[in-house]
């Protein structure tokens, strides 16, 4: 299976490309695409700034040469939906994506990779689309967890998902910690999920959306109280 | 732990609707505190006869009305404007409304987005004269998208500071309000919260719809102190 992951950051790709690299019968490249259309002197200091705050430093330049070397890290200097930054994706001819760069993904994006991009969605879909999920979750007394899915155009109503993981919300003590984990499970997810997509048992869930809501960017009054909740959970509840 | 275990298991939700509560009542007690910084006494005079009963209701005691009921309906009708019907819902009166078994024809999204700025605003207006049916289970993708034009283009052009529609933004924050009120949706109380919330620059231009302004406080005023979210 060859995947690409297609990170907002070169140390963002190579985090997720290390999980799955080892995978049997997996091929990983890393597409870096230029998220926020910053001037080239701003997106390398960025990726500078993320390299050394990673405090891996000396393994990301060591991963990032090797990946180099073999022509699996791609530095796209255009947008992602360019038609040359598709044509390039086309060319690695990947079976799947995944998710790591801040871009919303049209279809011609979406229908270079065979099987389609994979998000790593913080939230337990259907019930719950869009933003603060986490949170949200928290505040109506749901599990926490991540949903991995192959997306569509629109916000987390791809049909199919791949795999559902509650993961508790106990001994985080704010939504920011919480979802700092949540996010941090991607790289393991994505591995995860690739090993359901190539085990002969395996079955493709359904989104379905009207099991579910939108939901939006949480304002700071229920922030405040998510936060009070989480404080003020034992650690030996569920 | 597996996947349908979690999700079937009963949460205890009393400490965080004690959580909730609390912080909803403090946000109040703040809202009667400082509800003159929006409404200033230029833009509470040229509400008229409305300015005292908008001041004592802000300043006052918490009161709210319990609109769950209405949810049953198909359809309500009534005599008055939409305004007045607004009004009598933000000041937590009667509304004066008859409950009906013929609803008027879907509201196409697909047109209602491709009409004008005053179109829609009397499109909506027209529809929602009883305002009431807003919160109907028949109205939700209609509540929802205006729920999405609020909390994703509305709040990015407010929280940039940029040109915005004052109007159209508070018909559907008062929308959304009775909406909440009805169906004790938190996320359309939460558009309410985030509006509140946003910078002072930007809300200070609401005061150019005085009327809608008072109104959309007033049913936050009432959210924030309403039980059992």
């Amino acid at each position: 299976m060859r995947v690409a992951v297609i990170a907002g950051s070169i140390a963002g790709g190579l985090r997720i490309a290390r999980e799955i690299e080892n995978l049997p019968g997996v091929a990983v490249f890393v597409v870096v695409c230029n998220a926020g259309k910053r001037a080239p002197v701003l997106r390398w200091s960025r990726e500078l700034l993320l390299a050394f705050r990673s405090f891996k430093w000396r393994m990301l330049a060591t991963t990032g040469y090797r990946y180099a070397q073999l022509r699996k890290l791609i530095i796209l200097g255009g947008r992602l939906d360019d038609e040359t930054s598709i044509e390039h994706l086309r060319e690695l001819q990947c079976d799947v994506g995944l998710h790591a760069a801040n871009v919303i993904y049209r279809e011609p994006v979406i229908s270079a990779f065979r099987l389609g991009i994979l998000n790593a969605h913080i939230g337990i879909l259907p019930k719950y689309r869009g933003r603060c999920v986490a949170e949200w979750s928290v505040l109506q007394g749901d599990p926490t967890g991540e949903t991995v899915f192959f997306i569509d155009s629109g916000i987390d109503t791809g049909d199919r998902i791949v795999l559902r993981e509650v993961i508790p919300s106990k001994g985080w003590k704010s939504a920011r910690a919480l979802k700092n984990m949540l996010f941090a499970c991607d790289a393991r997810l994505y591995r995860k999920a690739l090993e359901t997509l190539m085990s002969s048992e395996f079955s493709l869930q359904s989104n379905d959306t009207s099991k579910g809501q939108r939901y939006y960017v949480m304002s700071r009054l229920f922030t405040k109280a998510v936060n009070k909740i989480l404080a003020t959970t034992p650690v030996t509840s569920g | 732990m597996d996947l349908e275990t979690a999700l079937s298991r009963p949460v205890p939700l009393d400490r965080s609707e004690g959580i909730l509560r609390g912080e909803l009542l403090t946000r109040r007690a703040e809202l009667r505190r400082s509800w003159r910084h929006l409404i200033t006494r230029e833009c509470l005079e040229s509400l008229g006869a409305l300015a005292k009963e908008v001041e004592s209701f802000l300043s006052g005691e918490d009161a709210f009305c319990d609109w769950r009921f209405a949810v049953t309906f198909t359809w309500m009708n009534c005599n008055a404007s939409f305004t007045d019907s607004l009004r009598a819902i933000a000041l937590a009166r009667k509304v004066e409304h008859r409950p009906s078994n013929t609803p008027p024809d879907r509201l196409s999204l697909a047109n209602f987005n491709t009409l004008s700025r005053n179109e829609r605003i009397e499109v909506l207006c027209d529809r929602y004269r009883c305002p009431l049916n807003i919160g109907l289970p028949s109205e939700s993708d209609v509540a929802e998208e205006l729920l999405r034009q609020l909390m994703v283009p509305d709040r990015a052009k407010l929280e940039a500071g940029k040109e915005f529609d004052v109007d159209f933004v508070l018909l559907k924050l008062n929308l959304a309000g009775v909406r909440a009120m009805m169906t004790r949706d938190l996320r359309f109380l939460d558009a309410l919260n985030y509006f509140y919330e946003l910078p002072r620059r930007s809300l200070v231009r609401l005061r150019a719809s005085p009327h809608f302004l008072a109104f959309w406080l007033c049913i936050y005023g009432q959210l924030l102190c309403t039980p059992e979210w």
